[in-house]
């Protein structure tokens, strides 16, 4: 109830930051981070799952996280829907390659869900070369009353047996655990940077930077080599796979983008090894933005098939753009993320800051799309009116249940009392990984090894 | 060419050395990198692919600058030359080799590009070896001079026959001079295969 007058201010104050979206970002209801920042905590990939219910993070220590939402109770409405810690694992080690004398990171690169199919949740993690089936499950009863050991689990004398029991199960504390359940492995002699499940629920593929296998589920020691662009002579190579998705629909339909900023729609049904591409998207250069970065800045670094499976969503170092399945030669929407950046090249290709590799993601209706930037900015664009924000996932400027302020970029000279100059960015604070919930306008951002999720004031 | 002393003016000049310093910076900056992902275990496939391409089209570009460049960019050839070894020697480490080949109208490589080895091996193979020694005289070797083939050396004969004698010793001495000349030019031949490397 105090919150109410308070909040008629701020919508009035937000109205004119709402005509850019339609909904408000409250800051980090959970701000969720470990108290010593290390490398090993550093989050590298962030998905939710198809509900909504779960969310994954993996990092660079190979482990994943995994959070909950809580049931919202009429108690306590102000927890409303919070996520929380439910599972914690070790997912991959780091390995050693004998033969090539080189250590394989355990740096968890994506995690994937599968649907729900029972009461255990699977999710596929890979770290550069081995891909893992997890499940999760939950165990809330426990059986008593065995015959030949007691309570304490010691063994009974058999001798002092007299009768016979059946073990009753009785509730316990909740207790999830996670195992492995098929580990894919020996597939890749390059580093893997993307997997997908694909519609049928019964294959994924994974991508390295020169090829794309395909896997059935039930099967590790076999996989199908769906694409190879490695040419015969290395020498010719100029090209290398970026990321790659299946449709949301269509299980025989898939597309890979390219470090020369083109992405290739295949079709299985065609043939077995889907070196010819169906569709072939690309955008002709602009001549007057040609620099020496050109190439580097054009390299895709994330694609996305829109919930709807009609547009594909591709991030490349200074833009967003969308692109519809049935136009090849141009996106349909290009979206400016820090171009702000391009008199900077120079700077960033010194610090190889030009080659960090953004995500983007859609919302659950494919009228939003959001993706992340440095000084821990994110943007999102409504592709409907049009709008831009720029909010930041940081600790000082959120108070729980304040709403985010949008925040600005300043590149000439004159600098607003709440903009930052483009030269008091700092370029270590990197949204890479963000996450939409499916449905809600829930979000997560990973800053570094600090994970953000915001929520929607709109009730 | 070298050395014409062109006249232009101060603007023209500080503007080349600035566009010219900032292209040798990141070029400098290019072989930084590719020499530190060399020392690397496993060098980076993407960046690696990356830098190399973009390393290839700024030499394709600077093909196509004018002649009156080509003295600025003589400055930049050390960098050049090594970038190519530097990217060589990394994409060998990964398993592969780009070939990128050095930009032809740069200072010095112009003047080594003229002596161009390559070129003379194929003079040597396309040119018949009677062309060569056509200044010679070389009716004493022709074979319509009907010289027995060479002979196993006799006592000497009669004071009237002497004048004779002098031709199976020259046919033999002769053919072994063809034998030697050929010989000769095969071997400078491969000589010349192995100094050129082809």
């Amino acid at each position: 109830m105090v919150l109410l007058p308070f909040l008629n201010y701020r919508f009035r104050k937000m109205k004119c930051f709402s005509r850019y979206l339609s909904y408000i970002f409250r800051p980090a209801t959970s701000i969720l981070s470990c108290s010593c920042h290390t490398e090993a905590d550093i989050i590298s990939t962030v998905e939710f799952n198809h509900t909504g219910e779960l969310l994954a993070t993996g990092d660079k220590g190979g482990r994943v996280v995994i959070f909950q939402r809580e049931q919202e109770s009429k108690n306590q409405p102000h927890r409303r829907g919070e996520y929380n810690v439910y599972s914690t694992f070790q997912s991959h080690e780091p390995e050693f390659d004998y033969l090539k004398s080189l250590e394989i990171e355990e740096k968890i690169n994506k995690i994937r869900w599968l649907p729900q199919q029972n009461a255990a949740y699977f999710l596929l993690s890979t770290n550069d070369k081995t891909v893992k089936l997890w499940k999760v499950s939950e165990r809330d009863k426990r059986p008593e009353g065995y015959n030949l050991k007691d309570e304490d689990g010691r063994l009974r004398d058999p001798s002092m047996i007299t009768t016979l029991r059946v073990p009753v199960l009785r509730p316990m504390d909740l207790m999830v655990e996670a195992t492995p359940r098929r580990v894919f492995a020996n597939a890749h002699t390059y580093h893997i940077n993307s997997i997908s499940v694909n519609s049928d629920y019964e294959t994924y593929m994974s991508a390295d930077d020169l090829r794309i296998n395909l896997w059935n589920f039930e099967i590790t020691n076999q996989s199908f080599n769906i694409v190879d662009i490695k040419p015969a002579n290395m020498e010719e190579l100029t090209e290398v796979i970026t990321a790659a998705e299946f449709h949301p629909h269509h299980c025989n339909t898939f597309v890979y983008s390219s470090s020369k900023g083109t992405i290739r729609l295949c079709d299985m049904r065609t043939s077995a090894l889907c070196d010819r591409h169906a569709k072939f998207f690309e955008e002709p250069e602009d001549p007057s933005n040609r620099s020496f970065f050109s190439e580097i800045i054009s390299s895709i670094s994330d694609v996305k098939f829109s919930h709807s499976g009609r547009y594909i969503m591709t991030r490349d170092y200074l833009t967003v753009k969308v692109w519809d399945l049935n136009m090849e030669n141009r996106p349909i929407e290009t979206y400016q993320v820090h171009d702000y950046l391009r008199s900077k090249l120079c700077s960033l290709y010194e610090n190889d800051c030009i080659f960090d590799k953004f995500e983007c993601v859609w919302n659950g209706s494919d009228s939003v799309i959001m993706t992340g930037s440095y000084n821990n900015f994110f943007r999102m664009f409504d592709r409907n009116t049009k709008r831009d924000v720029t909010l930041e996932a940081s600790r000082e400027n959120s108070k729980p249940r304040a709403i985010l302020k949008p925040r600005k970029v300043c590149v000439g000279g004159k600098r607003r009392k709440d903009e930052i100059s483009v030269d008091s960015l700092d370029f270590s604070k990197k949204i890479l990984h963000t996450a939409w919930h499916p449905s809600e306008n829930i979000i997560a951002v990973a800053a570094t090894n600090n994970l953000y999720i915001f929520q929607d004031k709109v009730n | 060419m070298l050395g014409r002393g062109l006249k232009r003016k101060l603007s023209d000049y500080e503007e080349n050395m600035a566009g010219l310093s900032s292209r040798q910076l990141v070029l400098n900056m290019c072989l930084t990198k590719l020499q530190t992902y060399k020392m690397l275990v496993e060098p980076n496939l993407h960046r690696s692919v990356l830098i190399a391409n973009t390393v290839q089209q700024e030499s394709n570009c600077c093909d196509l600058r004018s002649a009156e460049d080509q003295i600025e960019n003589s400055l930049l050839i050390v960098s050049d030359d090594d970038m190519s070894s530097a990217i060589s020697s990394i994409l060998k480490d990964l398993d592969f080799v780009e070939d990128i080949s050095p930009p032809t109208c740069l200072g010095a490589e112009c003047v080594f590009g003229s002596f161009e080895i390559s070129n003379s091996t194929s003079y040597l193979k396309d040119l018949a070896i009677d062309d060569i020694f056509e200044d010679i005289d070389t009716s004493m070797y022709d074979s319509d001079f009907c010289c027995p083939p060479l002979m196993p050396p006799r006592p000497p004969p009669l004071a009237a026959e002497e004048p004779l004698k002098t031709f199976p010793s020259c046919n033999s001495s002769s053919a072994n001079n063809i034998q030697i000349c050929r010989t000769d030019l095969s071997e400078l031949d491969h000589i010349m295969e192995i100094l050129v490397g082809s």
